[in-house]
Order: structure tokens, then sequence, then C-alpha cells
């Protein structure tokens, strides 16, 4: 991310960026978002580890890592199925059943 | 090692009276002419009297005959005729070299003369001089002839006892080769040489000693009496002359007053060859992990190995095998192909005749073996070898948790967690939205 103060434009992109979303996005979609960026926060820390520090049990990367992966695409998958946006393409899809769908594929 | 324990109960059965023994049997077959027998009898009879049971046959005699159907008829074979030139057609030196392979012993008297016998010799690594040159010397100063020569034996030797007289020695040196199987027993004085009796001109002296090398049969290097230990175990003596177990030679005073050692000489090395010193023996070994007793077929890489082995040695007075702590530069090995690790056995204090080492086995896997392979002149050889499979560890023999791991399980740890928290708030957001849903309904 550009430093605001430095390019002006820039942060005035960002800026509406943000003031769009917080504002249109419902609070159960910034839910699933916080959710999200803490996996991915999670999987660059221990990708990081990884790399600079040791991969000595690498089973042990692998899980932690590919857990996080893995939870991280399951949850994009439900915030793509319960956004408003996308209700026609999921029509047959019961909001119970997306989330019956999530909880066993996680 | 059964046919021998056996042996060793029989001899113990037959004769407690009698005060020392051999470890593989008493029976002993002279070869000597019948009219030289009585030049030996000393000799002879200080066996009779350790309980030796002789049997006497001339060189061209058939019977008794060495090997019958393939066995050993005697334990021990002494070869007291070095000039006679044919045999009876059982002692050939392919017979005898087949006698050492079944375990018997032998004493073998070689001359000046040649015979088969000192073709034999060459076999067992001994160069003999060319035939007729017996040894001389003219010092020191004395009334027999140069090539009567009393020879000093060494002060402190394993097989000998320690400060005997010189002893009387008549008859012809052999140079040493480097077999390591050899066990130098006596050794010609340092002013001896090999040469033709008076016959033999100064001039051709001189020129040997100008060449030096082979052509120089003189001092110390040159053996008189040595000893042989087969890898199977049995034991052959080869001495230069005849004439030194002699009584002739056992009565003559080497100076005034002092006896000659040559009795005392010939019953050490009829001792040696005879099995009755320095036979030692491993009884059993064992091996298990620090911390139990019973041996495995299977350990994993990096376990704590401890190593037993039990060593005994012959104690002829008693007819017994007593434990053996005297060991001091005993070695186990663990060996895949090669000596993974090479240790010092040590024997343990207050548990005579044990040895223990603990190790690590190697971090390899592989088929290893235990050995031991105890080889000293004079000693008999030790070995054993075990062999056990030293295998990685098991699916379930490797640590559960590693500490090192711990960034990665708070990462997989965290994830779960994160995942209960956000369903369990998901599915409360939800109901409390349908209830708001419900309330702006009503």
């Amino acid at each position: 991310m550009a430093p605001p103060k430095s390019s002006p434009a820039a942060s005035n992109v960002v800026h509406t960026l943000w003031k769009a979303y917080s504002g249109q996005t419902s609070d159960r979609l910034k839910f699933i978002d916080a959710f999200l960026v803490f996996l991915m926060l999670s999987g660059i820390a221990q990708f990081l580890y990884c790399v600079l520090v040791t991969d000595y049990p690498f089973n042990a990367f692998l899980a932690g890592f590919s857990s996080n992966v893995g939870q991280f695409v399951l949850t994009a998958s439900l915030r793509s199925q319960v956004n408003p946006e996308n209700k026609n393409e999921f029509k047959e899809v019961s909001p119970e059943r997306y989330m019956t769908l999530y909880c066993g594929r996680s | 090692m059964v046919y021998l324990r056996s042996l060793v109960f029989l001899i113990a059965g037959l004769a407690t009276t009698l005060h020392a023994k051999s470890s593989t049997g008493d029976s002993v077959l002279v070869v000597v002419e019948p009219n030289q027998q009585d030049n030996y009898s000393l000799f002879f009879n200080g066996l009779k009297e350790q309980g030796y049971d002789l049997t006497f046959r001339a060189p061209k005699a058939e019977t008794p005959v060495v090997i019958e159907y393939d066995v050993a008829n005697f334990a021990h074979v002494i070869l007291l005729a070095p000039e006679t030139k044919v045999f009876a057609k059982d002692i050939t030196p392919q017979s005898l070299v087949d006698l050492l392979g079944k375990k018997t012993n032998l004493i073998v008297a070689l001359s000046p003369k040649q015979t088969p016998l000192s073709s034999l010799a060459a076999e067992f690594s001994l160069t003999l001089p060319p035939p007729g040159t017996p040894l001389l010397s003219y010092f020191p100063e004395r009334e027999e002839p140069a090539s009567v020569i009393p020879v000093p034996v060494p002060a402190s030797h394993s097989i000998l006892s320690s400060n005997l007289p010189p002893v009387w020695f008549s008859g012809a040196p052999h140079s040493l080769g480097n077999n390591p199987l050899i066990v130098p027993i006596l050794r010609a004085p340092a002013a001896s040489f090999a040469s033709e009796t008076d016959g033999g001109s100064p001039d051709a002296l001189v020129d040997a000693a100008e060449r030096g090398g082979e052509g120089l049969w003189a001092g110390s290097q040159l053996g008189l009496v040595t000893g042989f230990q087969t890898l199977d175990g049995s034991r052959i003596t080869w001495l230069g002359g005849a004439a030194i177990l002699s009584d002739e030679f056992a009565t003559k005073e080497v100076s005034k007053g002092v006896p000659s050692g040559n009795l005392q000489f010939a019953r050490d090395v009829a001792k040696w060859t005879f099995q009755e010193a320095h036979v030692l023996r491993i009884d059993r070994t064992t091996h298990h992990l620090v911390n139990t007793t019973e041996p495995l077929e299977l350990y994993t890489t990096n376990d704590q190995i401890v190593y037993t082995a039990y060593i005994s040695k012959y104690d002829s007075v008693s007819s017994s095998w007593v434990p053996y702590s005297g060991i001091k530069d005993l070695q186990l090995e663990f060996t895949m192909l090669d000596p993974h690790i090479r240790t010092a056995l040590l024997p343990v204090s207050n548990e005579p005749g044990k040895y223990l080492v603990t190790f690590r086995a190697p971090d390899r896997h592989g088929v290893f073996k235990f050995l031991i392979n105890y080889k000293r002149k004079g000693l008999s050889f030790l070995e054993s070898s075990t062999t056990v499979a030293v295998v990685p560890p098991r699916h379930d023999g490797y640590p559960r948790f590693l500490s090192a791991a711990w960034p990665y399980y708070t990462g997989a740890i965290s994830t779960s967690v994160a995942f209960f928290l956000f369903s369990a708030l998901w599915l409360a957001g939800d109901s409390r939205e349908k209830r708001a849903k419900g309330h702006k309904a009503e």
C-alpha cells in the first residue's frame, strides 16, 4: 500500500474504496472478511517463518499452512454464496445448506 | 566346541590325581627311531609323569597310523626323527598339515640334513639354510665343539619360565618369515652363524659376510625354536635340532655347578604346544539394551547397547577352565562391512572373566555384527561373531511432538479455534437476524 501523504491521488482512491466497502458491505460479509484476513495473515506468517527461520518439521509446516489455505478457500466460497449480489447464481441452495456444507467441508 | 568340552570333562573324570593336563587330550604319538628312544628318556618320563599317554612308533613302522577314517588318533604328535629321509606312507608333509587341521598339536625336530620335513618348514614361513650347515659359534670359549652352543634364554618370555639358565643347542637355525602366526620362542646368539662344520673354508664365510643378505646366516635374527599357531588353534613347534630335548644336554652343566635349562625349556615348550598354557576361550557373549536383560534381534539406530563377553582360561593344574580377566587390550567391533564402531572391551572389576562395554548404535541401519577378533602371539585366538539388525525407528518410535514445530502447531490450532469461533458467531448472528426479521414482520 502506498503511503497516503506522498501520493494524494492514490490515497484518495484507497479512501474511496474503503468508504465504499464499509458503506455498502453488510456486517455479516465484513465478519467473513475479518476471518479471511486473519487466515491470510496467519498463512503469511507461517510461510515467512518457514522460508526465513526453519522448515525443520516440514510436515508440521504443511499441516499448518494447508489448513490455513483450505480454510481460506472454503470461507471465500461461503462468502460468495451468502453474498446477496450473487443470489441469482445460488438460487437452489438455502442459506442453512451453505453453512452445513461449509462446516462439513471444514 | 562341544567335542572339546566333552574331552575336557573326560580328562577331568579320568585322572583327577594327576597334576597337569592338556586342554585337548593326553594321547601322544612319538615318532622316534627305537635305538634313539632312550636318548630322550628324561623328557619322555616328564611327560608321562604329567599324565600324558605316550605311544612310540618307528618312522618307518606302519602302525599306529596318525589319521584313521579321517579322524586323528592322537591329540599330540612329536616327530623326533630329524634325519629320517623316508617315513611311513601316512606321515607326509601333507598329512601333517591335515593333522593340524584336525586340532592335533605337533612338535617337529629339524636337522641340518635335507628331509621332507625341511620342505614342510618352508610352508610355515621358516627358511632353512642350505643343507649341511649347522649353527656354529666360537663364543663363549668352551671345551665343546663349535656346533654345541649354550644359548641364553630371554629373561621374560610369555611362554618360557622366567630366568632360565642357558640351554644347550645343536642343530640348524632357520630364518623367520613375516607370517603373523609365527611365535618365536628361542633365537640364536648374536655371535653364532650357520656354516659347514669345520670343512667350511673361512674364505667362503668372509665372502658370505661381505655379500650380506641372503648369503649370510648369522646373528640373533635367526630362530632356533619357533612356534606356530594355526587359525584353527592347533599349535606346532619347530625345533632346530632334536638334541635340545636330549638327556645329554639336560644333564650337561652350562658352567660349573649351574645345570642347563634344557629340561625346563623342553617342559615349557611342550606345555605351550600341547595346549596346557596360554589357552583361552570365549564362554559366551550377550547383548542387550541398557537397563534391560534380554538380547534383541533388532536394535534401533542410536540405541544404547550393552555387550558382554565371558572369557575363560585353561588351568592345567586343576584341569579346568577358570574365568580370566587378564586381557587388557580386547576390542569389540560393531561392523557392517566396515567396523562402524571399534571400542575397548574392558574387564569388569569384581566379576572375573566378564568383559563389558556400553556403546551407542550408529545412526545407520543395516545388518551389523558384534565382532571379537583377538589374535595375539602365543595366546589362543578369540573369535566371536553375532549378527543383529539395526533398523530405523518404527513409525510410532519417533517423538510425538517436537518443540521446534510449535509455530506451525500454533498456526493449525489457531485456524481450528478461529473456525469454531467463526461458525458459532455466524450461527448466532444468523438466528439474531431472523429474530430481528421476525420482529419486523410482526
